[in-house]
């Protein structure tokens, strides 16, 4: 029985010496000594017992004693390989965690407090204006987004993020902020970061649902530099966030100081009431949003995307409405400027839909030409947008995550998606502070695309939109003028990689 | 009673009670002793004793906390942050690497208590199986061949690097200060260690839990401790002639204690180990107390040997350190050579 357990411990931990490989080599010569060796000794112990009624005791106690060596060393070898695991274990508990994934990649330290990650946003565009006039946006490729995303973690509660942006015209850092995460009830940011406030705005660039954002966007603010205190109540049931802002103009973002000594407070609240009930419901979000403060200089204005002067701007990233009176006068911002934004979401399977209506008000100024007046000025906006995943996967705000990724035995996921919406500028912009003749009173706009998520990490997408405007179009060659004069219709293309 | 009443004093009675249990609360004091492997329950029995004594003197309950792990690990865990208001490890080395580094206390921490700041000592001896079958008695037996001596990696455990200087001592002295032939004792005696732990701990389940080996050398309380808990009957104690003096040495991790507001109680808790019940309480566990009231009481427990200092043979800590234990040292020399 002792031969049998000794030699069946000697195979098994052959087997486990064989699973190790590094050990493997070493010792897989000694293991067949040791098989070797109890063979012999197997055939002296049946010798001897066959000689121990005829007095042979010596022989016997020689052989007890090789079987006594030899367990020994069979126990040293499971001993210095249970050491060699432990050391093992002890090592990967203090070496570093580096990990490359579609998440990018990251480096940490063993116990998760330090943490370094690098990761990157590219979006490659195409756009192709139908009929449109002479002079017109072009018909071009476009390095939309390319930004190298570093963030991380110090000190375990710590997270910093710093993103420069080297897509569009312009070099600029897009975010560079500091949180502090107490709890994730509790979190305090500081820094440049995105302004509480639009909730489509606060979808992530790679996540949105369509290659740009609606018409609502032009009155939100972008990011802005501030501190903010925000979190997440009842695992994301409450969300919360409040940050005191420098204040930037509707979609326009921040520099990295402020030209003013005004303020801005923003704030959103966003609920999910069903989040963590069995109900049809679970998927719903409703919030509200906005932002208060006082606003001056050119600047404050609207961003002047697509144009010279700020103003509003197409899904074709062409300006629509510009703050461009006549006889040379000049607009700045001149004081009070809030909005307010109620929103919401709804997701069920592959479907979701998600609407936000906008209004911002500003206090503007008429400068160096007469009359020198001011207005407050109430622009709003409204959008719907559905989007249906043909391919059988959830849709959600934070994206499409393919089940069957394209060469994984899959083709990726696909989404179509749809959207209207609609800004109009105040009356009272007219004609003091905007050329009626040349910028448009509002526009109207309705976009199909489909979205084909590849993987996780690439999406390409199509996309068509048609804008139609109320108002401009008079004679001229820049825009608005141009934009206005004849409805827009644009194909747009998108291949983006994100990690 | 009507039931106003009855609740009011039920109220009552709950916020009495809340408010003491605050005050109880606000006054208990904590301390962490972050000691090494074989003192665990050592200061199980010092910290009750001590905490009694505290309480009847100040009215304060302390609460004493233990970590235990290899001597250098746990020093390297001070180092990083880990708030330990006493040290009581195995090596002064492992100690002045704490002052070092982290400037926790001040570099002449070891005379801030008497004995060099070594409340006990222990020595080192040999466990062998019962019935002694290879017949050990001296450090020149484990040289023989077929003799398996169990000892931890001197690499990464105190214990172990007491064991090493043992032996070289032993050496030494046998040949007259003969370096030469204290390094080639030493290179026989790992020859003959089939298994490195990384701890004394560990040492001891290889060779009594695992049943590996002839010989266990490690420390005097560790080895009637283990006699005692684990192998009643199966295990022997063998004393060499001659053998080191192992002084265990303890301090106050002032900066800590000082952020802590516990200097006063962790300074206490030392000064009570060399106390004529701290000694016993050690002696119990078979450290060697210094105290001679103590000693003389316990003196039938502890056999008599042949005791050398590690600053008589070694020059002390740091050049023992420098010498044999450094990477590079002798010992990664003798392993060397051993492959």
């Amino acid at each position: 029985m002792k031969k049998q357990s000794l030699r069946t411990l000697i195979v098994i931990l052959g087997v486990q010496l064989g699973a190790h490989p590094a050990l493997a080599d070493d010792q897989a010569e000694l293991i067949k000594q040791l098989l070797k060796r109890v063979e012999e000794l197997e055939r002296t112990v049946e010798a001897l017992q066959g000689n121990r009624d005829t007095g042979t005791k010596t022989n016997y106690a020689i052989a007890q004693q090789w079987m006594q060596e030899l367990d020994q060393k069979v126990k040293v070898l499971e001993r210095n390989r249970e050491l060699d695991q432990e050391e093992k274990e002890a090592k990967a508990k203090e070496a570093l965690k580096i990990s490359v994934d579609e998440r990018g990649f990251a480096v940490g330290s063993p116990d998760g407090s330090n943490l370094i990650k690098l990761r990157g946003l590219l979006q490659v565009d195409s756009r192709y204006f139908i009929n449109d006039a002479t002079g017109n946006a072009n018909d071009s490729f476009i390095l939309r987004r390319a930004r190298p995303i570093f963030e991380g973690t110090v000190f375990r509660d710590f997270d910093f993020q710093f993103v420069p942006e080297f897509g569009g015209s312009t070099v600029q850092i897009l975010e560079a902020n500091l949180n502090y995460r107490y709890s994730p009830e509790a979190q305090l940011r500081i820094g440049k970061f995105k302004s509480p406030v639009g909730l489509e705005q606060l979808q992530s660039d790679p996540q949105a649902m369509f290659i740009e954002r609606g018409l609502p966007t032009d009155l939100t603010p972008n990011r802005d530099l501030g501190v903010q205190l925000w979190g997440e109540v009842g695992e994301g049931v409450f969300n919360y966030a409040a940050g005191i802002f420098n204040g930037v103009g509707d979609n326009r973002n921040a520099s990295n100081l402020d030209a003013d000594d005004d303020k801005e407070f923003a704030g959103q609240i966003f609920v999910h009431p069903f989040k963590k009930a069995d109900s049809f419901f679970q998927g719903l979000g409703l919030g509200v949003a906005g932002s208060y403060g006082s606003q001056r200089g050119v600047n404050s204005l609207p961003a002047s995307t697509g144009g010279i002067l700020p103003g509003f701007t197409t899904d074709g990233q062409q300006q629509f409405f510009a703050y461009n009176p006549t006889s040379n006068a000049v607009v700045v911002a001149d004081g009070l400027h809030w909005r307010f934004s109620p929103q919401g979401y709804f997701y069920r399977g592959s479907f979701g839909v998600l609407g936000e209506y906008v209004i911002s008000s500003q206090k503007v100024h008429r400068t160096v030409t007469a009359p020198l007046t001011t207005g407050q000025i109430d622009n709003k906006a409204w959008q719907v947008a559905v989007s249906y995943v043909l391919t059988g996967e959830d849709a959600s705000y934070k994206g499409v995550t393919p089940r069957r990724p394209l060469g994984s035995g899959g083709c990726g996921a696909l989404e179509l998606t749809g959207r209207y919406a609609e800004l109009d500028v105040d009356d009272d912009a007219f004609p003091l502070f905007s050329d009626p003749a040349t910028s448009a009173a509002s526009a109207h706009s309705f976009t199909v695309g489909l979205n084909w998520w590849l993987n996780k990490n690439i999406r390409a997408t199509a996309s068509f939109s048609r804008a139609t405007f109320k108002g401009g179009g008079g004679a001229g060659t820049t825009p608005p003028t141009i934009v206005t004069r004849q409805p827009e219709n644009v194909v747009q293309t998108r291949v983006q990689i994100s990690f | 009673m009507n039931f106003q009443k009855t609740r009011a004093l039920l109220l009552k009675t709950v916020a009495a009670v809340a408010l003491l249990s605050a005050g109880a609360s606000a006054k208990d004091i904590k301390l962490l002793n972050v000691s090494y492997d074989p003192t665990r329950e050592l200061y199980q029995d010092v910290n009750a004793a001590f905490a009694r004594q505290w309480q009847a003197k100040t009215g304060e309950k302390v609460i004493i906390q233990q970590s235990h792990g290899g001597s250098g690990k746990q020093a390297r865990s001070v180092i990083d942050g880990l708030d330990a208001d006493v040290v009581t490890l195995a090596l002064a080395y492992d100690i002045d690497v704490i002052a070092e580094k982290a400037r926790l206390l001040p570099r002449d921490w070891q005379k801030r208590l008497p004995n060099n700041s070594a409340p006990y000592t222990s020595t080192i001896v040999f466990l062998v199986r019962k019935g002694n079958p290879k017949s050990i008695k001296d450090w020149d037996d484990l040289m023989k061949p077929g003799v398996s001596v169990i000892t931890p990696n001197p690499k990464t455990s105190g214990g172990a690097r007491w064991n090493y200087l043992a032996a070289w001592g032993y050496a030494l002295k046998k040949s007259n200060g003969d370096e030469a032939k204290a390094r080639e004792f030493v290179a026989q005696f790992f020859k003959n260690v089939p298994v490195l732990d990384t701890g004394a701990r560990g040492a001891t389940t290889t060779f009594i839990q695992r049943g590996i080996g002839d010989v266990l050398v490690g420390w005097e309380n560790e080895a009637m401790l283990a006699i005692k808990e684990l192998g009643q009957g199966k295990f022997e104690l063998v004393t060499p002639s001659v053998s080191i003096l192992a002084e265990p040495p303890v301090a106050l991790v002032e900066k800590v204690a000082a952020k802590r507001g516990t200097k006063a109680v962790a300074q206490a808790y030392l000064e009570f180990l060399y106390t004529p019940e701290g000694q016993e309480i050690a002696a119990k566990h078979h450290y060697r107390p210094r105290l001679e009231s103590a000693a003389q009481k316990f003196a039938a427990d502890f056999p008599k040997l042949d005791l050398f200092t590690i600053d008589e043979v070694f020059g002390g800590w740091e050049k023992a350190q420098k010498t044999h234990f450094a990477d590079g040292g002798v010992f990664d020399q003798l392993q060397r050579s051993n492959r």
